[in-house]
């Protein structure tokens, strides 16, 4: 009874529009005129016939590849940072945070355009200090994806504050322990920090997997809304808003949602497969 | 984290909508009548469009409930609202998909009330006739308008610069001037912006060889070799350092403060003639329009209808409707506020009358548009349905050849095949 709200929010809002969108993507439906059954059209052509989707695979492959591990590297490495400095330590934490607040919005997204433009400030800091005159970052196809994973990564923010109250869980005696044994910090790191954090590691291994995979705003912002320059930031969920709402393929676009839940699926799956061999749980062989 | 925070914000929005359906309950009551009306637009235009629906409101007692969209949202809202058979009464239709709508039985047929509610006696038969789609009447046109080269004329004039008449000027004598002053320009400011990515300029080029983008019947007007020679004059312009390089120039994502006039980095312009306020007021410099310079024997540019008012086929009170479009396109005080923002009205009588009250940039546009006037050739057909995907994908078709990543032809060849791909899946 008291699940009620969520009940009907989860059937009307959730179940509703996904299974509506699993039958679209069996039709033609262009929005204008009614949804018409096609079959396996959608898919044949998303496998076979699309080399557009294979170039927006490509980019999203990279840009989860890249930006997953240097965000949660940068996250943990700061996590530790701030886990040994106690003073000042809540102020810091806000600071470092504040990124990913402001990351996801369209306001950071218009300013990064700015930052990495022909005359932007990363171009005047590049003349001040070498006397070269920097390409616009953001227009460039070998140059945009990349100002993209930088932003992405500068957004370290939640992983971090998950990672410092995980490093808060590691038992201090065991330190203390190993410094007596002579280990190194290094060797500590490996040997202590890292095989206890296994678990929120994977934990946000699989969090900014999937949100990565997801990525949307910021391309849509930074590239004026269109993939480029020449299609190399066109997202797979650009790609998929584009056939959408820009060509009124609303059939293929439901189909090719639907792949995109699929390979999320399979990543989550491997990364769940692979976690007994490298995730320990404190609670594991009682 | 961002789905903790999308869910937290959907439960707002839930809340939200929640209660605005519980208030607009009575809303909806008093509303009631209400024609809806939907355009796309500017904040100018908004803003005069707003003015105009209040006068509407004083005038005769009914109710209007606007809506505004930027071009890019625009057409993704209709279809949404097409399929949800919530289309509002009075849309502004644009010629690219004035077709698609009437066929797809989304629009109403506006025969019968010209004559009652529809006044349009005194509206130019040539503009009304752009409208009509298989024999019926779909949209009135709010004006004409054509395609330019906007110039920037503070910096022509002071290099002594006088452009010879753009009715007979050719690409060769346009690039000719653009090699002379390249030198003289200020730093970091180009002959021209480089228009390989824009359509309409493909367009022209292609019309001035005597064919077009679409044969009446749907399909590719023009041939492979034309594109590779579009293709190869702006490299040209490029290479030669008359047109920004690459990367300048894909800053520019179709927004007019991007473009190179507004950014002070070009000296001309693509523009349509009805823009030319709009980036009047962007730019310090005086800017001036000229036709666009032929690349073959036949004129390429044309008059277009710059939009319609079009009436949906669900409309609740189509005569209210009707009335309302009829007040925008023929009521005398409605136009002292539009005056020419949508393009040139057809009606002659409103025409003559706005004329004398408008700014010294609003009458280059109509002086402009007397020039074209006789130095075009006809609307061409309406593109087909897929034409927009088509239109999109001339970017980075442009753009991989722009930043010498595939050969020329190549890429020519590999749009126009896929062109012809989007036609047939269409």
């Amino acid at each position: 009874m008291f699940l009620l709200p969520w009940l009907i929010g989860f059937f009307g809002l959730t179940l509703g529009p996904t299974l509506a969108s699993l039958y679209l993507s069996f039709t033609d439906y262009d929005l204008l005129t009614s949804p018409r059954w096609s079959g396996l059209e959608n898919y044949e052509y998303a496998f076979f016939h699309d080399r557009r989707l294979g170039n927006a695979l490509s980019v999203t492959f990279t840009y989860v590849l890249w930006s997953v591990p240097l965000k949660l590297t940068v996250a943990l490495l700061l996590a530790m940072v701030l886990d040994r400095s106690v003073r000042g330590v809540a102020f810091y934490r806000a600071t470092f945070y504040l990124p990913s607040l402001l990351g996801a919005s369209v306001a950071i997204a218009v300013l990064w355009r700015q930052i990495f433009g022909a005359q932007g400030l990363v171009n005047q800091m590049l003349f001040l200090l070498t006397g070269m005159k920097g390409p616009a970052w953001v227009a460039h196809p070998d140059y945009a994806l990349t100002t993209l994973i930088v932003l992405a990564i500068w957004q370290f923010g939640s992983p971090m504050i998950i990672f410092l109250a995980g490093l808060r869980q590691v038992p201090q005696d065991l330190y203390e322990a190993a410094s007596m044994d002579g280990a190194s910090g290094w060797r500590q790191f490996r040997k202590i920090t890292l095989p206890l954090l296994a678990p929120v590691i994977f934990f946000n291994l699989v969090f900014q997997t999937i949100e990565a995979f997801k990525a949307f705003t910021q391309a849509y912002i930074v590239s004026g809304g269109q993939g480029g320059p020449v299609d190399s930031t066109l997202f797979y969920s650009l790609y998929l808003y584009e056939e959408a709402f820009a060509n009124f393929r609303m059939g293929y676009a439901s189909a090719l949602a639907w792949l995109l839940l699929v390979i999320i699926a399979i990543f989550t799956a491997i990364a769940f497969a692979t976690s007994k061999y490298w995730v320990y749980y404190e609670d594991e062989g009682r | 984290m961002t789905t903790t925070y999308s869910r937290r914000q959907f439960g707002g929005i839930l809340g939200a909508a929640l209660s605005a359906t519980a208030l607009s309950g009575t809303a909806a009551f008093a509303q009631a009548g209400a024609v809806r009306l939907i355009w796309w637009g500017n904040p100018e235009r908004d803003k005069r469009t707003n003015a105009v629906v209040d006068l509407y409101q004083t005038k005769t007692g009914s109710t209007v409930s606007p809506e505004t969209y930027a071009w890019g949202d625009y057409w993704q809202k209709l279809a949404t609202q097409a399929a949800g058979k919530s289309l509002p009464d009075v849309i502004q239709m644009d010629y690219r998909y004035i077709f698609e709508y009437a066929r797809r039985n989304q629009l109403a047929a506006l025969d019968e009330f010209i004559g009652s509610e529809l006044e349009l006696a005194d509206y130019d038969a040539n503009q009304l006739a752009s409208g009509v789609v298989d024999g019926k009447t779909y949209g009135i046109s709010m004006g004409a308008n054509s395609m330019s080269h906007v110039y920037n004329k503070t910096v022509l004039d002071g290099l002594g610069v006088t452009l010879p008449d753009s009715t007979s000027w050719t690409t060769d004598d346009w690039v000719a001037i653009g090699k002379d002053i390249k030198d003289k320009l200020p730093d970091g400011m180009y002959f021209s912006e480089n228009m390989g990515i824009l359509e309409p300029r493909l367009q022209t080029w292609v019309r001035s060889a005597g064919k077009d983008l679409y044969t009446p019947e749907g399909k590719i007007g023009y041939d492979l070799e034309d594109l590779v020679a579009y293709f190869e004059f702006w490299k040209m312009m490029q290479d030669e350092g008359l047109t920004p390089p690459a990367d300048v120039q894909a800053q520019d994502s179709g927004k007019m403060e991007e473009s190179m006039m507004a950014t002070k980095q070009g000296v001309f312009n693509f523009l349509h003639s009805n823009q030319l306020v709009a980036m009047q007021n962007l730019v310090e410099d005086e800017i001036d329009m000229v036709m666009i310079p032929n690349s073959g024997p036949n004129a390429g540019q044309y008059m277009k209808p710059s939009m319609f008012l079009s009436m949906s086929e669900t409309a609740a009170d189509k005569a209210a409707a009707a009335q309302l479009m009829n007040f925008f396109i023929t009521d005398p005080d409605a136009n002292d506020i539009l005056l020419i923002e949508r393009g040139v009205t057809g009606d002659a009588s409103i025409r003559e009358r706005i004329t004398p009250g408008l700014t010294e940039t609003e009458q280059k546009i109509i002086n402009y548009l007397d020039i074209v006037g006789t130095h075009v050739s006809p609307l061409p057909p309406p593109p087909p349905a897929n034409a927009g995907e088509i239109d999109r994908a001339l970017r980075p078709a442009w753009e991989s050849v722009a930043f010498g990543q595939v050969d020329l032809e190549a890429a020519a060849k590999d749009f126009y095949e896929n062109s012809i791909r989007s036609l047939e899946r269409a």
